[in-house]
């Protein structure tokens, strides 16, 4: 009873940072039907957490993520570091909450720009019934490439770094919200009131935005919470192969891939941010089927 | 049948032209000019005009292009700016470990999948159930190289059962103890996600009608579950393991970095990472077109499993 309280409380910050969505959640009573499912309000609270980490981290950082501390090298978790410290003696917790930082911004802006940019072809495809053909082969020639390979060729072409990776997670994310998106403008288009508004005069942009637009942006705001964890792991797997940040940048696939070389030595170094990597993907998958269940049970095959 | 299969051969012929175009690209954009490379520091601008001249890199970018495509048409990916062999020789070399993995990892991920699905559907919204379901939402929200790194750990260098780095041969040459790890790691992301698609697919059966049917005529649960429900669910879990080719190959690169397997993927990475262009484009092709390839044998597999997709 209070942990669900709490939670509902709690995830208040967590659900009201993507601001455009706002209208979503506050029209369905997102967050009390969220509150009532046990493990959805656990998800909410952690999530909150991990996101309210993330913006303060220059506040809650016990330490310099970058400072290094050649004294206390590879540290096990103890009183002075919690989670202990870096072959080069950083400190691991402060590098883990800014790490979370990078990678949920990564994995945001990827998932931001490429429902964007998807969303924009699903419903000019089923509004503008001559684009569709052209705008759903574009998509197919997207969904040729896996998103590791478009992480890949970006590196090798622009050169491995934060950019290559959110190029790759919004080319990642653009077909399969081009085709959820596509496919529901397409039912939307077959309602009425798009006739009617036809029949009114209604100019194509008042159509495609306040008639179509706004009819599926809880559908494709659904897919993008369901693809969120997703594209964190795939953003991570990147960063893990050395396709992403650069050090010393604290990244948590980064920090993984780094501590690698020291894995006999002192485990903990690769471990804990794997570890966070898990939770944080956990947590969005939790959420973002909880969203669903809440939202647009259509979506649940 | 044979006219949808050509139909679905073509729609491939635009993917396939983008692969190539993302390949070229990459050789495009080099920082260094390809024809300094090979001129040498010392070489003098006329040697180096007349190299670029028999390179053909004075003509305009679409003749260029066709004349890639000519090139890799007849195997030739160009050289290897670090080791200077031919990318298509050093292609051939790790396809066959890439091939072995993924295959491993398939065999593993496969089985498991779907007989901790049918379990959890069979037995739905029992403790069974869901704990299956939970373990399966944990792996599809595990980062590969976590579970690698646990094994690599704990089993090669703990408990010292298993090698992990590299690949001691083929496995008829005693090759298979290095195979392990690498396949676990590589099936066991594919596990959770396998379960998840074979429990909604029989789920979806059971309520049909052809499974009252049988339960009525009095056949063993057993019979009706694997002779008519599974059967009937593999339709839908072939595709979705199609589906899934992503994550192999995805999961496939990162496995064969992880565990130095030399595999197409550990080529690719660390030609972009050495910033051997020749060898990365090589790399990048071979892994898009197998990608692409996956997809048209599950497509052209589901049309022939199900008789219905032959009509229309």
């Amino acid at each position: 009873m209070t942990a669900q309280s709490l939670a509902a409380t709690a995830a208040q910050p967590a659900a009201d940072t993507p601001d455009a969505e706002a209208g979503v959640m506050s029209r369905s009573g997102l967050l009390r039907r969220l509150a009532r499912d046990r493990v959805a309000a656990v998800a909410s609270l952690v999530m909150a957490i991990i996101i309210l980490s993330a913006v303060f981290a220059p506040w809650i950082s016990p330490y310099d993520p970058y400072e290094i501390d050649l004294a206390r090298v590879m540290m096990p978790p103890d009183a002075i570091n919690w989670l202990g410290t870096d072959n080069t003696g950083r400190d691991i917790l402060s590098r883990l909450i800014y790490g979370t930082r990078n990678t949920l911004m990564m994995g945001l802006v990827g998932v931001l720009f490429g429902g964007f940019l998807g969303g924009v072809m699903g419903i000019l495809a089923a509004f503008y019934r001559r684009l569709d053909g052209w705008i759903m082969r574009i998509v197919d020639i997207l969904l040729a490439f896996p998103a590791i390979l478009i992480g890949l060729a970006v590196a090798a072409i622009a050169g491995a770094g934060i950019t290559a990776v959110v190029i790759a997670l919004v080319v990642a994310t653009i077909p399969d919200v081009a085709r959820v998106a596509r496919g529901a403008a397409i039912g939307v288009m077959e309602q009425e009131f798009i006739e009617a508004g036809r029949a009114l005069g209604v100019s194509d942009f008042t159509l495609i935005w306040r008639y179509l637009t706004l009819n599926c942006i809880s559908t494709i705001f659904v897919f993008l919470t369901l693809r969120f964890g997703q594209i964190i792991l795939i953003g991570s797997a990147l960063s893990f192969l050395g396709m992403g940040a650069q050090p010393p940048t604290a990244e948590l696939g980064m920090m993984a891939s780094q501590g690698r070389d020291f894995l006999f030595m002192a485990p903990h170094i690769a471990t804990i941010p794997s570890l966070a990597i898990f939770v944080i993907v956990l947590t969005a998958n939790l959420l973002g089927d909880a969203i669903r269940d809440v939202l647009d049970p259509r979506l649940q095959q | 049948m044979g006219r949808q299969i050509v139909h679905r051969i073509m729609i491939s012929f635009p993917a396939l032209l983008g692969v190539l175009f993302l390949c070229f690209l990459l050789l495009q954009v080099v920082p260094a000019d390809p024809a300094m490379i090979i001129a040498g520091p010392d070489a003098s601008a006329a040697t180096v005009a007349a190299i670029r001249l028999e390179l053909g890199l004075d003509r305009p970018i679409p003749v260029q292009f066709i004349e890639y495509i000519g090139r890799v048409l007849q195997g030739d990916l160009g050289r290897s700016i670090i080791s200077n062999k031919a990318v298509s020789e050093e292609l051939a070399h790790t396809i066959g470990p890439t091939v072995e993995l993924m295959i491993g990892g398939l065999l593993i991920a496969i089985p498991l999948g779907i007989t901790l699905g049918t379990l959890a559907a069979v037995r739905r919204g029992s403790l069974v159930d869901r704990a299956i379901m939970a373990i399966s939402v944990a792996g599809v929200s595990m980062p590969i190289f976590f579970i690698g790194l646990v094994l690599i750990q704990y089993v090669g260098f703990k408990w010292d059962l298993l090698p992990f780095t590299g690949r001691t041969g083929p496995i008829w040459a005693g090759g298979l103890p290095s195979l392990i790890l690498p396949c676990l790691t590589l099936g066991s992301v594919l596990i959770g996600p396998i379960a998840r698609l074979t429990r909604t697919a029989v789920l979806e059966v059971l309520g049909a009608d052809f499974v009252r049917t049988a339960r009525a005529k009095g056949l063993r649960e057993t019979t009706v579950i694997v002779g008519h429900a599974l059967r009937n669910a593999m339709i839908p879990v072939v595709t979705l393991i199609g589906l899934q080719a992503a994550y192999l190959l995805g999961g496939a690169v990162v496995t064969e970095t992880m565990f130095s397997w030399p595999g197409v993927g550990r080529l690719a990475v660390g030609a972009i990472i050495s910033s051997d262009f020749p060898t990365a484009q090589g790399a990048i092709m071979i892994l898009a077109l197998a990608f692409l390839s996956i997809n048209l044998i599950v497509d052209v597999l589901y049309v022939y499993l199900d008789p219905r997709m032959q009509r229309g």
